[in-house]
């Protein structure tokens, strides 16, 4: 038993040397056999245990890289959102642009700030005030139509009483002139509230649904010809006197950032919302843009000429040569 | 040691290779649980000295063909990890948690002092900042997760002969 025992601890000690001993083999093999003997093994045996480790770093490298990409792709997300408002934004004051060229004057541009604040939704602040001409019960107006109107006014900014408000009215007609009513802000519950309703309406007109309704002109506040919304259909109550219909903006206030205030000098304003074509609106702004070009280009030109040539000479005599001037310094007293 | 004991055995010690490359890499950092010494310490328990360290040569080759330029170094500190802890298997204290893990640790020291050495890789400021923390540190994870291994699939660490 015990000389199993020694003849087992030896024949263990010989396979552990001989283990030992091709491990040194292995170690101090040239390159290219270390290759020739690793290569196989792991081709062939742990091929499958490679392509697992090959997976699990793709994972930990796609775990990595998770907040990265969620980073980035929150960027672009953001930028996109931006980028739309820019776009939104770029397409208004092109709008409005255009429809300043076709004012031509009797207006003024300005910005409208919407309060944040609860219960103060009806109306914005415009950064136009007395000092720009803006007077009470000036007309606020975007490129697509009415906004409100002016209730009061600083030197630098006035307050401007949105159509929502339930104070707000305006007399208006149809597109054509045949019809005649009153534009007040529609007391609806939720999407409904942001509708108008044209009022007043003799019960012998009747109007289409789509039918434009713009500013009438009379009451001397809002000149005609303001696009305020168009027919959404026929509300009248029955036993009523008169036809009431449910008009759907043309502008939401709260998209409106740029508007318009015209100054009481803007008569005739009627023309400005006439159908304006893409052409004409191409045209008011290239006919901006080449203005801006001229006076850019006239601005260069002064100034090379005042480069070039010598200043304008206050008199007829012509300056002395400063080398002709004896120097202080080097006259000599007596 | 019946054939379904076997075939466990055998069972185990192909799932740790397999962790051996799935769990290392999607860790990936220098406190690393190394699978391959767990199996080849759990399979020393059970097995002859000489028959250890010919499991060690066979895994630590397996581990070296991944690493060309030190091939043979996993090799001979495989075989001499395995079969040293054939030999030192009665130290191993039956269910001991604590000598369990303390078990599995030191195999993972010996390995790295053995590999590093003979892989002569790491220069004079590498080797000591290896063997003195980031070893000391894998052994830890190492003997925690053999005896994870050992409660899990409920291993027998009785020696036999």
């Amino acid at each position: 038993m015990a000389r199993a025992t020694r003849s087992g601890t030896r024949v263990d000690t010989v396979v552990l040397a001989a283990c030992l001993f091709a491990s040194l083999i292995a170690r101090v093999l040239p390159s290219e056999t270390r290759q020739a003997f690793a290569g196989p093994i792991r081709e062939t045996f742990i091929g499958p245990l490679i392509s697992l480790q090959v997976q699990a770093e793709r994972a930990r490298g796609a775990f990595i890289s998770r907040d990265i990409t969620a980073a980035r792709l929150d960027s672009l997300v953001l930028r996109n959102a931006e980028l739309r408002e820019m776009e939104l934004d770029n397409e208004r004051l092109r709008a409005l642009l255009g429809l300043g060229a076709r004012l031509r004057s009797g207006f003024v541009a300005a910005e409208a700030l919407h309060r944040p604040e609860y219960g103060d939704a009806h109306t914005v602040i415009v950064t136009a005030g007395a000092r720009a001409g803006v007077v009470v019960r000036s007309a606020v107006v975007a490129p697509e139509g009415l906004i409100g109107y002016v209730v009061s006014v600083e030197d630098e900014t006035s307050v401007a009483l949105l159509w929502t408000h339930q104070d707000f009215g305006v007399s208006a007609t149809s597109a054509d002139g045949r019809v005649f009513g009153i534009i007040k802000p529609h007391q609806g519950d939720d999407v409904e509230r942001f509708l108008l309703e044209l009022r007043g309406v003799a019960f012998r007109d009747s109007l289409a649904a789509g039918t434009e309704i713009r500013s009438s002109g009379m009451g001397s506040v809002f000149p005609r010809g303001i696009p305020i919304g168009t027919v959404v259909g026929d509300i009248t109550t029955p036993g009523s006197y008169s036809r009431t219909y449910l008009v759907r903006p043309m502008v939401m206030p709260a998209d409106v950032s740029v508007v318009m205030v015209l100054l009481p000098s803007a008569v005739s304003v009627e023309n400005a919302w006439r159908a304006p074509t893409t052409d004409s609106l191409r045209r008011a702004i290239n006919s901006f843009g080449d203005s801006v070009t001229r006076a850019a280009r006239r601005d260069s030109l002064q100034k090379a000429l005042r480069d070039t040539l010598p200043p304008a000479r206050r008199d007829t005599v012509p300056p002395a040569r400063r080398d002709t001037i004896p120097d202080e310094t080097t006259v000599r007293r007596p | 040691m019946t054939a379904f004991g076997f075939l466990k055995g055998v069972g185990v010690f192909l799932l740790l290779l397999a962790l051996h490359f799935l769990i290392r890499p999607l860790i990936g950092t220098r406190i690393s649980i190394d699978f391959l010494i767990i199996a080849v310490l759990l399979a020393a328990v059970h097995v002859r000295p000489g028959v250890a360290a010919i499991i060690g040569f066979a895994a630590g080759l397996i581990a070296d063909s991944l690493t060309p330029l030190s091939f043979g170094a996993g090799a001979l500190a495989m075989s001499a990890v395995g079969s040293g802890a054939s030999w030192l298997k009665a130290a191993v204290f039956g269910d001991n948690v604590l000598a369990q893990t303390v078990f599995f640790g030191a195999g993972k020291i010996a390995f790295d002092i053995i590999y590093l050495v003979v892989e002569g890789r790491l220069g004079i400021s590498g080797l000591p900042m290896q063997l003195l923390v980031w070893t000391p540190l894998s052994a830890l994870a190492t003997g925690l997760a053999g005896v994870l291994v050992v409660f899990t699939f409920r291993i027998s660490m009785e020696s036999r002969p």
